[in-house]
């Protein structure tokens, strides 16, 4: 089907609803287009299903209500999708099993996001699909097929599609204090779980690239002042951790081919990934012994006075860490003064070689 | 000497003393190259230095190795002046004396007009006194510091471990400063006065011309070839 006929069809189901739907307000709420309507005749039957290679069987109902609401109701009609069953339908072909037909019949996607789509293909779950995991998630079972809806309003869902496999990290993640607010709150700010694993191109979390390249992640919203503002939270430690040595190693490494990068300790070591607590609610006491218990998986031999070396992301001051607060003072005073005083001595050497001669 | 005296010119400096001067700016130069990228990281010009070095890995490897021999060089040298001056062969003609602090401010009063004779200086005047001691104290410094930054498991074993991000701060500042002073005050006293323009060359060559070593060292001249 080209693009035209898409469009042309589309509209016409857009019409068809806005005139059901304006005729029928109230008494049946939302109608499907006639074609799709044309279809439901048979797939409206709740206990249509056809039989599968391996047994079991799988249901042809499609709920019209469902499909009206999502974001492609009023989009696209059935054929658009379901392509090969235009003509000669039923046909009495079937399928291995049911997951066989899902993904075969995801690509349909493609027609129209295919950017998205050729951005799965270089995910970790396109790699596994690859290597014959047949559980590895396609299209729809995110983003769902007949019920759609649209994901940036409904960012709660997506994470919940993911809770499908990732039952314990998702258990995790909705006792932090980002998946709190989201899954309780239905906070729009906190992250969710593609907001740091990336939507379509997903990639394994386990290499060294990803930790190198998580601070950025943290600091998209953490560096965001007036994000942060709204929750009484310092923009500080973006800078704090990036001046840091492991700070510049990892900022510096993360483009580097693995062999030139090192394992050093970023944010998710001392905080956590999934399961983010705030500082503030933790306690200082329990953040010391996080940090000391992270500097320790590297610094073998370390003292427990070590992780006093780093400063909490907190500015050097009188109050925390005055030593270092008073030799910035005194650097910041002296070089000054050095420096226009030798100058001056040169303009005065200049000023007698120009007059006195 | 002897050779020298036939064109002109005299011994001022030993080979010793050119040596450490030729490693000084070897080494000098290096810990600036691999410093200062690491002092602004995030500055483009210093990833573009960082990334034609090796990475920031060979950066870090090279400015510790620098850093050692420079350790080395500031130890021997502070090891033969002392020695020198105790077994009384060379004399401590770098020692700050109250005569400097004088010349200091004559020298000011001679170029603001107070006076119209500028001091006479000994073998070194007081410029270049301030320029050794500042290399001297700011050299201790940048060792300790470095070491302290290099071992900061050990040190936090013996001492406070806040000395360590105290020791990054001096480090970092202190390694400004001595640019700072090689670039003003080294480089525009030793190539851009009318004495020495284009460059002085008595630290590469060991020799001065007389006739500049009576202008701008007159009482070591006085001292050598008696007075005038």
């Amino acid at each position: 089907m080209t693009r035209r006929s898409v469009a042309a069809s589309g509209g016409l189901a857009l019409a068809a609803v806005l005139l059901v739907g304006l005729i029928g307000r109230g008494a049946a709420a939302q109608q499907p287009p006639e074609s799709v309507a044309y279809c439901l005749t048979c797939h409206e039957d709740r206990d249509l299903s056809l039989k599968l290679k391996d047994g079991s069987s799988m249901s042809l109902y499609v709920d019209p209500r469902e499909f009206v609401r999502s974001v492609h109701g009023t989009q696209l009609i059935c054929t658009d999708c379901h392509a090969r069953y235009d003509q000669n339908h039923p046909s009495g072909v079937t399928f291995p099993s049911k997951r066989a037909y899902v993904t075969g019949a995801y690509e349909t996607c493609k027609k129209c996001h295919f950017d998205t789509y050729t951005r799965t293909l270089e995910s970790v779950h396109y790699e596994l699909l690859k290597g014959g995991l047949d559980a590895a998630p396609v299209c729809t079972d995110c983003h769902g097929a007949h019920n759609i809806q649209n994901p940036h309003a409904k960012r709660a869902m997506v994470s919940r599609s993911c809770a499908t496999c990732h039952v314990a990290v998702y258990q995790k993640y909705s006792h932090s204090v980002h998946g709190k607010a989201l899954v309780e709150e239905d906070n729009q700010d906190v992250p969710a779980c593609a907001s740091c694993h990336t939507h379509h191109q997903i990639q394994q979390p386990g290499t060294t690239r990803f930790r190198l390249n998580s601070p950025d992640i943290c600091i998209r919203c953490h560096g965001d002042q007036r994000l942060m503002s709204k929750y009484g939270i310092s923009t500080t430690v973006a800078q704090t951790y990036l001046s840091d040595f492991h700070g510049v190693t990892a900022s510096l490494t993360r483009g580097a081919p693995e062999a030139r990068q090192q394992v050093v300790v970023t944010c998710v070591d001392c905080h956590g990934a999934h399961d983010i607590a705030s500082p503030k609610l933790k306690g200082k006491e329990a953040m010391k012994t996080a940090v000391a218990a992270t500097c320790a998986k590297c610094h073998k031999g370390a003292s427990p006075a070590f992780p006093a070396a780093w400063l909490s992301h907190y500015e050097p001051s009188l109050r925390h860490a005055p030593l270092v607060f008073l030799v910035d003072l005194a650097y910041r005073i002296f070089i000054p003064f050095v420096v226009i005083g030798l100058v001056l001595h040169l303009l005065l050497q200049v000023f007698r070689m120009s007059a006195g001669r | 000497m002897r050779e020298g005296e036939a064109d002109g010119f005299v011994v001022r400096f030993s080979f010793w003393a050119r040596f450490q001067h030729a490693v000084i700016i070897l080494l000098f130069g290096l810990l600036v190259l691999t410093g200062m990228p690491q002092k602004w990281p995030y500055v483009e010009a210093s990833r573009w230095v960082i990334e034609h070095l090796g990475g920031i890995f060979v950066v870090r490897w090279l400015h510790r190795a620098a850093g050692i021999a420079f350790s080395a060089l500031l130890v021997t040298h502070l090891a033969v002046a002392i020695g020198g001056v105790m077994t009384r062969r060379t004399q401590p003609a770098m020692l700050l004396s109250r005569k400097d602090f004088r010349d200091a401010i004559d020298n000011l009063r001679y170029y603001v007009g107070y006076i119209e004779v500028p001091p006479k200086f000994g073998r070194y005047d007081y410029r270049q006194k301030f320029e050794y001691w500042g290399l001297v104290f700011g050299a201790l410094i940048m060792v300790l510091s470095g070491f302290i930054l290099y071992f900061p498991i050990f040190v936090s074993r013996v001492l406070p471990a806040e000395l360590i991000p105290a020791a990054k701060v001096m480090h970092s500042y202190e390694a400004l400063l001595a640019f700072l002073i090689v670039l003003i005050w080294h480089m525009a006293g030793a190539h851009l006065t009318p004495e020495s323009f284009p460059m002085d060359t008595s630290i590469f060559t060991g020799k001065i011309r007389k006739e500049k070593l009576r202008r701008e060292h007159t009482l070591e001249y006085e001292d050598r070839f008696g007075g005038q």
